[in-house]
């Protein structure tokens, strides 16, 4: 259970929190002006990477604020925590820290050890 | 009874006596023993049947590692598979031998062993994936069904367990050596430890074996006392004994068992067991080190042992499984058994060790032969024999020839291994030690340290420095250590896995994992079969995926392994071990939330005159709710139901609705947000009005449906379904937070705050009237969907004018501390009229009627307004609202989409019911094209006869037409495709 740093309450407990999906994700502006194409990737394209992501919480069972964070999803270990309001923190601050358990190429999954 | 006792330990209590049963006969035991050793004293050596072949197993180890001594204790508690050589004993405890039948000195399934064949590796996927599946579900699955399996569930979940949450900056598992001196290094410093065992002493390996005899020159155990002291007095260091640290999650997150009734029959009124949840900074694993076995022929016969395993039972638990053992080595580590032989004047039987003389350490040589004890160098034990436990072994020396020793006992030690299990699971790599023949960690994943032979160091020498290195990071006391220590200090093991077969035969085995019954012939088998890979080996043969997980073999494996394909054993790799650590019971983990505890029960505040009125409950969500009031213990259900719908559309019926979600929404942009969050319009709706209102996903599909009231363009109350309450409050907050920051605009729920009670029928003008006299409730003053505040008795009241059965009604919004008294007003006015409580099943027979959904369960999320022809409620010149866009995507206008019908049989007398199949034709060919199912079917009081509503493909279109349900028995009936409305389609009872 990871443990999330809320900015309005301070570390919790994971179970207090919901996971929103991918953040930055804006909904788009006067609706009915896009494609279907577009509209369609609004509401149901996510990425889903392995690696850095922009990601969504609220404290549901705190304060009930949502606010985004970027987590590796590779390692689970969260890089920061930001306000909705807070810039998004650029990619290349994170770089250098991609590190899986078992020294896994960044894509891919299972035992490295076992592949070699 | 033979005198196997050895006084000279500390743990056992010899004059407390204590009985206790094993397969139904009388044992007595001291206090402090486990099953293991009170059977050992008694000379039990038989104590199951193996897992697949029913082989006669005997107890391997002394420890958590065990891999066959698996028993069942017989009480309301009823534990399966609980290991004997970890349970304590007490007074009048029943144990039961486990996995035979119909008793263990005679077991029928040992014929498995000799049909062995047909149960080699690759068995269960080669019978599911083979040509011949038949044949399982036949002959294979009925056969293995009865054999198979561990121990009997409890009947009952009776077990108590709570959880208990810790936030400490380290914690240290396990108590032995390494763990005290880590906490006495920390003792007194700005840190919470905690210090973890699972034992019930704390001391390790100075209470299990004679290696250590002195430290800073004071007897171990004199040591040890006054350790444990000063880690009392400390302020910072709590201990936690008898507890197992079972998993290592994420971010230092531990999870721990501790059993509350250690060598104590356990009480139903108090807690059994704690499971600890552990967050904390730093991690010392200080858990020690596992032996592991070696394979040769028939190695898994009752009376061979692991040696450390035997050592352990003489100095932990007082009692010498047997006085003529032979011990076969690889490794220096059995050294101290001889030692604690000989200091209890017991001579091994043979000393055997696959080194050469010159290998053998010194000190033991010079033992061994000052002793006089039979010694075999470069020597092997190619085989064990024996019926139901070991009456002899046969040695290969180095010039090959064999000799036949007889003995009762064989110790066996193949080398040992760190304990890496929780290191593994904290994400930590591991490192093959090409010299000491074992994974030891490397990397550590998170703030993780290992300590003493658990980071693979084995060297007594060395303790000091180890420590004082690696916990340097926490500004420490200072470690001085002097470890006298009575054997080599030095680690050295020489490479053997398995010994080659001595001769072969239908009942001879070699086995490399005793719980799961694999044999070394099953990992070549594997092999040549072509699953080389050490995970796909793994699942392919079963080794190590035992409860035990091979903690005593599984490295074993991999050197055969590694043999075979002529590997490194770093290249075949590891497979991964899991948690928990060992079983723990679904009782611990569940604590409290059991039963009435599982799930919040939220009630009515009326919830006690329901039940004092004898209402049938239904669980909505969370809440408890009316199902229907029966007039006697007679009635049914169906009879309640035909009563009260009756009832309502002929006098009046009322409806506690306190359960309908409540939120009230305030704030300058609260019109505007309304405006975008539900697909209506508030914009033109006068303050004092209410509205029927939807709410969308943002993919366009029903998500909600409720009242909106609007008291000013600055306050609406809405209510939500009972289940959908707090999910439409999380998406208004979500949508107020994350994209329209910029609206002044606040929510809340006040669902719990306000009773509500919906009451309809053609003389609810009436009793209204009587029961708040003073309110004009005439359809001028008080029209359809309008509501007003009026005080009552100094409370402050809502009512509106609204209904979902279809006859003229009002819903009355009360605080919920005055709502019993309302409730019975409303009761006690009513009845000259014959108004009468009813519940939810009747409320939705009567909404069905007029075609009113459910959302839930007419739609299912794949459901559009369109689709439930409901286009009026879309404000279609509004900009925006969650989802707009989507009912015009090339997906949602599609004609063919499952839409909204009224059903009827033609023959009035057919019975349609929910979940029925809808098709076009009579007769039933498969494959049957999915057009759609009936969502909601009742039987009508007022038409006599059953009808429903369902979504069918292109269904609006389908209105006027016939068609067939489906029955479960592959039958069709008759149906009229209607529109979904079945009473008063003009609505005028509504509006009268
Ligand atoms: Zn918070």
């Amino acid at each position: 259970m990871l443990v999330i740093d809320c900015p309005y309450c301070g570390p919790r407990d994971q179970s207090e929190f919901s996971n929103g999906g991918e953040a930055h994700v804006k909904r788009p502006d006067g609706s009915q002006d896009i494609s279907d194409r577009e509209w369609g990737e609004y509401v149901f394209i996510r990425s889903n990477p392995k690696g850095l992501f922009y990601e969504r919480w609220v404290h549901s069972h705190g304060c009930r604020k949502w606010f985004n964070c970027v987590r590796d999803t590779s390692t689970d270990e969260i890089l920061e925590i930001y306000k909705l309001d807070d810039p998004q923190p650029p990619l290349k601050k994170f770089e250098n820290k991609i590190k899986t358990p078992s020294g896994e190429p960044d894509v891919g999954s299972g035992n490295f050890t076992v592949k070699k | 009874m033979i005198e196997l006792n050895n006084q000279n330990s500390p743990f056992i209590h010899f004059h407390q006596k204590i009985s206790f049963k094993f397969d139904g006969i009388k044992y007595f035991g001291y206090k402090g023993d486990t099953i293991a050793s009170a059977l050992f004293r008694n000379g039990i050596k038989l104590i199951g049947r193996s897992f697949k072949y029913h082989r006669p197993r005997g107890i391997y180890t002394c420890g958590i590692e065990e891999p066959n001594a698996l028993v069942q204790i017989i009480s309301e508690y009823s534990e399966p598979n609980v290991r004997a050589t970890v349970k304590k004993i007490y007074e009048g405890m029943e144990v039961e031998s486990q996995n035979r039948w119909p008793s263990l000195d005679f077991d029928i399934g040992s014929i498995n062993n000799v049909f062995s064949p047909l149960f080699s590796a690759g068995f269960y996927y080669k019978t599911f994936m083979g040509p011949h599946k038949s044949f399982w579900k036949k002959i294979y699955e009925p056969v293995i069904r009865k054999a198979a399996g561990l121990g009997k569930p409890p009947k009952e979940f009776k077990a108590i367990s709570s959880h208990l949450h810790h936030n400490v900056d380290i914690v240290i598992v396990g108590g032995g050596l390494n763990g005290l001196l880590a906490a006495v290094s920390l003792l007194n410093t700005n840190y919470d430890v905690l210090l973890i065992e699972s034992d019930n002493q704390l001391g390790g390996i100075l209470n299990n074996s004679s290696k250590i005899n002195e430290i800073n020159g004071k007897p171990s155990q004199e040591w040890i006392k006054e350790t444990i002291e000063n880690i009392e007095n400390s302020k910072n260091i709590k201990i936690l004994k008898n507890t197992l640290v079972t998993t290592y999650n994420y971010i230092n997150h531990l999870i721990a068992v501790e059993d509350k009734y250690v060598g104590a029959k356990p009480t139903e009124d108090k807690v059994n067991s704690t499971l600890h949840k552990i967050r904390t900074e730093h991690v010392i694993l200080s858990n020690g080190h596992i032996e592991r076995f070696l394979s040769f022929q028939n190695n898994d016969l009752p009376g061979i042992m692991l040696g450390a395993s035997f050592e352990k039972y003489i100095c932990r638990y007082g009692v010498i499984p047997s006085k003529e053992p032979v011990i076969f080595s690889n490794n220096s580590n059995s050294n101290s058994l001889v030692q604690t032989l000989l200091e209890l004047n017991i001579k091994p039987k043979a000393y055997i060790d696959s080194r050469s003389g010159e290998q053998i350490e010194g000190q033991l040589f010079d033992l061994i032969r000052k002793n006089d004890i039979p010694l075999y160098t470069n020597a092997q034990v190619k085989a064990a024999y024996g019926n139901k436990k070991l009456e002899k072994i046969i040695v290969e020396d180095s010039s090959g020839g064999t000799s036949e020793i007889a003995t009762d006992f064989l110790c066996v030690s193949g080398g040992i291994n760190p304990d890496v299990h929780l290191f593994t699971q904290s994400k930590g790599l591991l490192d093959w030690d090409e010299k000491d023949l074992t994974y030891k960690p490397s990397t550590p994943f998170q703030n993780t340290i290992t300590l003493g032979s658990a980071s693979g160091q084995f060297n007594l020498e060395e303790v000091e420095n180890e420590i004082n290195k690696k916990l340097k990071i926490f500004s420490p006391n200072k470690i001085k250590i002097k470890i006298k220590s009575s054997t080599a200090n030095e680690y050295q093991i020489q490479k053997l896995w398995e010994v080659a077969a001595h001769k072969s035969s239908m009942w001879s085995k070699s086995f490399i994992d005793l719980q799961n019954d694999v044999t070394t012939k099953d990992i070549r088998q594997a092999i040549s079969e072509g699953f080389d890979r050490i995970e796909h080996l793994k699942r392919f043969t079963t080794n190590s995926m035992g409860t035990d997980q091979g903690k005593i073999s599984s490295i074993n494996a991999l050197g055969i392994v590694s043999d075979l394909l002529d590997k490194k054993v770093n290249e075949v790799g590891t497979t991964i071990y899991r948690p928990p650590y060992a079983p723990l019971s679904f009782a611990a983990i569940a604590g409290r939330n059991s039963y009435e505890f599982y799930d919040p029960e939220r009630k009515s505040p009326i919830h006690q005159w329901h039940i004092k009125n004898g209402a049938v409950f239904e669980d909505v969500g969370q809440w408890k709710r009316p199902w229907y009031f029966p007039n006697s213990k007679s009635e049914s259900m169906h009879d309640a139901v035909q009563r009260e719908s009756k009832n309502v559309r002929e006098n009046a019926g009322v409806l506690d609705g306190s359960t309908l979600g409540k939120i009230e929404i305030k704030g300058k942009d609260a019109l505007n947000f309304m405006n975008l969050i539900y697909t209506n319009s508030f914009t033109k709706m006068k303050p004092g009005s209410a509205r029927y209102a939807l709410m969308l996903g943002e993919d366009g599909m029903v998500k909600d449906d409720g009242i909106i009231c609007k008291i000013s363009d600055e306050h609406f109350i809405a209510t939500t379904t009972t289940g959908g309450a707090a999910n439409v409050l999380a998406c208004m907050e979500e949508y107020a937070q994350t994209e329209w920051p910029n609206l002044k605009v606040y929510m809340n729920s006040i669902t719990e705050q306000f009773a509500t009670f919906n009451i309809s029928g053609p003389k609810t003008r009436e009793i209204m009237s009587k029961v708040f006299s003073e309110i004009d409730f005439s359809n001028e003053a008080f029209p359809f969907m309008t509501f007003q505040f009026h005080e009552f008795e100094k409370t402050q009241i809502r009512i509106m004018r609204a209904s979902f059965t279809g006859e003229m009604g009002y819903e009355i919004y009360v605080p919920a501390s005055s709502a019993l008294k309302i409730w019975e007003r409303i009761h006690e006015y009513g009845k000259e009229f014959g108004l009468i409580p009813y519940g939810t099943e009747t409320m939705h027979l009567l909404r069905a009627e007029k075609g009113y959904i459910i959302v839930g369960q007419d739609t299912d999320g794949s459901i559009t307004p369109i689709d439930l022809g409901l286009n009026w409620m879309i404000g279609k010149n509004k900009i925006d609202f969650l989802g707009k866009r989507s009912l015009t995507r090339s997906d949602t206008v599609r004609s063919d989409r499952k839409q909204l019908v009224g059903i009827m049989p033609t023959n009035k007398e057919d019975q349609i019911q929910e979940g029925q199949h809808i098709l076009l034709q009579e007769t039933i060919e498969t494959p049957v094209p999915m057009l759609g199912h009936i969502t909601s079917s009742y039987h009508s009081p007022t038409m006599g006869h059953t009808f429903g509503l369902a979504v069918i493909k292109d269904g609006h279109s389908l209105i006027g037409t016939k068609a067939f349900a489906s029955t479960s028995d592959q039958k069709t009936i008759p149906i009229d495709i209607v529109k979904p409305i079945f009473y008063d389609e003009k609505n005028e009872r509504l509006v009268s």
